[in-house]
């Protein structure tokens, strides 16, 4: 069983306006409303290629309903802790025009110590029956800043393989858990090493050292339109084409979706950076988050360039 | 159909060992009639509604006048819920639970829920909860079917 870890999820709202500016008064010409957070983004890629997953984290009020209520349409396994307060509701702003997103995101309810513990009795039984688990997003307040080192030290007891794409001190005490997979921000991990990251050199030398940590894989960022990708078997950059993104909000949780089941299907190397990019870029190509199909997905990963770098 | 294909895939439930407030809270915070009571490994071993803990908190008496009436206010039922809160779910809830597995189908698990009067019962695979059946999921399956077949 594939299991992702939301504590934060959020309602993504998107908005399409056209030359969008501070100050003004704008009408969208396009909205999108769906149950989000990285981790629940991760759950509804994975259905929509054809993987069943377990979403579980914290819920509160209206917000909390719908999401919970978007998950059990579609068929997805849920195990949410409802907490009071409101689940927090992010809002994005896709500017077609100027190519430019912008993004709000809220802070999320607070949460009791009692909530956590309920929490933690779920995912210890979870972990029984998981085969591989992802942790996604945020924290909410209230939840202590290294939960995800602790969580990630479970899973690993339990021999599950861990995934986990977040960033700042949650990330930094989630790396000292040794997940199998990180996602990394390029920001981020310029300030983690010190260094600026403006060239490939550098971001080699820095993502280096995680692999020295333990963690088997780590993904950052580069350029707009790719990653670099830190294997055991080698450093690769993929890269997708610009040709027809519409807005690449949720591309990273496709990308982490697409290596869950590249490495459930035990594909190599080349063709798990293939078909995570795939599924990013096909992310991208719309403004609804998510893929459309499997099919969609496969269709491009001809066109993803992979390289091996020396 | 098969219930697997229309079940509620939650798996809100409590561990037998929690106090009455926490399952209290848990029907409340969830807008639920009733959880699932599991062991450590997932496993089914009871069922807790909140007519358990009604009739958990209410006088000794009602039993044997069956009639609010006789009740003059929430003082006893406060005081006796109060008393109780922190007693384990084990001690109220159901252990000879209704359960059904992927493959029965939803004339059965509707049967069922009618002769049993039960709003919820839970989905098991090896005796782990899998998911739920909620008496109004099936109500509207069974007319969206209806509709579609009348089209």
């Amino acid at each position: 069983m594939i299991v992702t870890v939301t504590l934060n999820p959020a309602i993504d709202e998107e908005y399409v306006v056209p030359e969008f500016a501070p100050g003004g008064w704008f009408r969208a010409t396009k909205t999108d409303r769906s149950p989000g957070g990285k981790g629940v983004n991760v759950s509804l890629v994975l259905k929509q290629l054809g993987y069943d997953s377990a979403a579980m984290g914290f819920l509160a009020g209206f917000n909390g309903e719908y999401v919970r209520d978007s998950l059990k349409r579609l068929g997805l396994t849920t195990n949410f802790v409802h907490i009071r307060g409101e689940t927090r509701t992010n809002v994005y702003i896709v500017d077609e025009v100027g190519h430019v997103e912008t993004g709000i995101a809220e802070g999320g309810p607070y949460v009791k110590e009692e909530a956590l513990a309920r929490f933690m009795v779920n995912y210890r039984r979870l972990l029984k029956r998981a085969d591989c688990i992802l942790f996604g997003g945020s924290l909410p307040p209230g939840v202590p800043q290294d939960v995800y080192r602790e969580l990630i030290e479970l899973a690993r007891q339990e021999d599950v393989v861990t995934f986990i794409d977040a960033a700042g001190a949650p990330l930094m005490a989630g790396l000292e858990g040794i997940p199998a997979v990180a996602k990394i921000d390029h920001r981020f991990m310029s300030r983690l090493s010190g260094v600026r990251l403006d060239s490939l050199d550098n971001l080699i030398e820095a993502v280096s050292g995680l692999h020295r940590q333990g963690i088997e894989w780590a993904v950052t960022n580069y350029r707009n339109h790719g990653d670099v990708f830190f294997t055991p078997q080698g450093i690769y950059l993929g890269e997708f084409e610009r040709r027809g993104v519409v807005s690449l909000f949720g591309s990273d949780d496709a990308l982490m979706a697409g290596l869950i089941v590249a490495q459930t299907e035990k594909m190599d190397v080349e063709n798990t950076i293939r078909f995570a990019l795939a599924c990013a870029w096909e992310n991208a190509l719309h403004v609804e988050k998510g893929c459309r199909s499997r099919e969609a997905v496969e269709a491009l990963l001809d066109r993803i360039r992979v390289e091996r770098l020396e | 159909m098969r219930i697997g294909d229309v079940m509620d895939r939650d798996l809100t439930a409590l561990s037998e060992h929690v106090g009455l407030a926490t399952a209290i809270e848990v029907l409340s915070r969830h807008r639920l009639t009733g959880v699932p009571v599991l062991d450590d490994d997932g496993k089914v071993v009871g069922f807790i509604s909140e007519k358990d803990i009604v009739k958990a908190a209410l006088p000794g008496y009602f039993e044997y006048i069956q009639d609010p009436s006789f009740i003059p206010d929430f003082g006893q039922f406060q005081s006796r819920l109060r008393k109780i809160r922190n007693e384990p779910v084990s001690r109220f809830m159901h252990r000879e639970v209704v359960v059904f597995t992927e493959d029965d189908s939803d004339f059965f698990v509707a049967m069922t829920l009618i002769r049993h009067n039960l709003k919820r019962a839970p989905v098991v695979r090896d005796g782990v909860l899998i998911g739920v059946v909620n008496r109004t999921d099936l109500l509207e399956r069974i007319m969206v079917v209806s509709d579609e077949e009348e089209l």
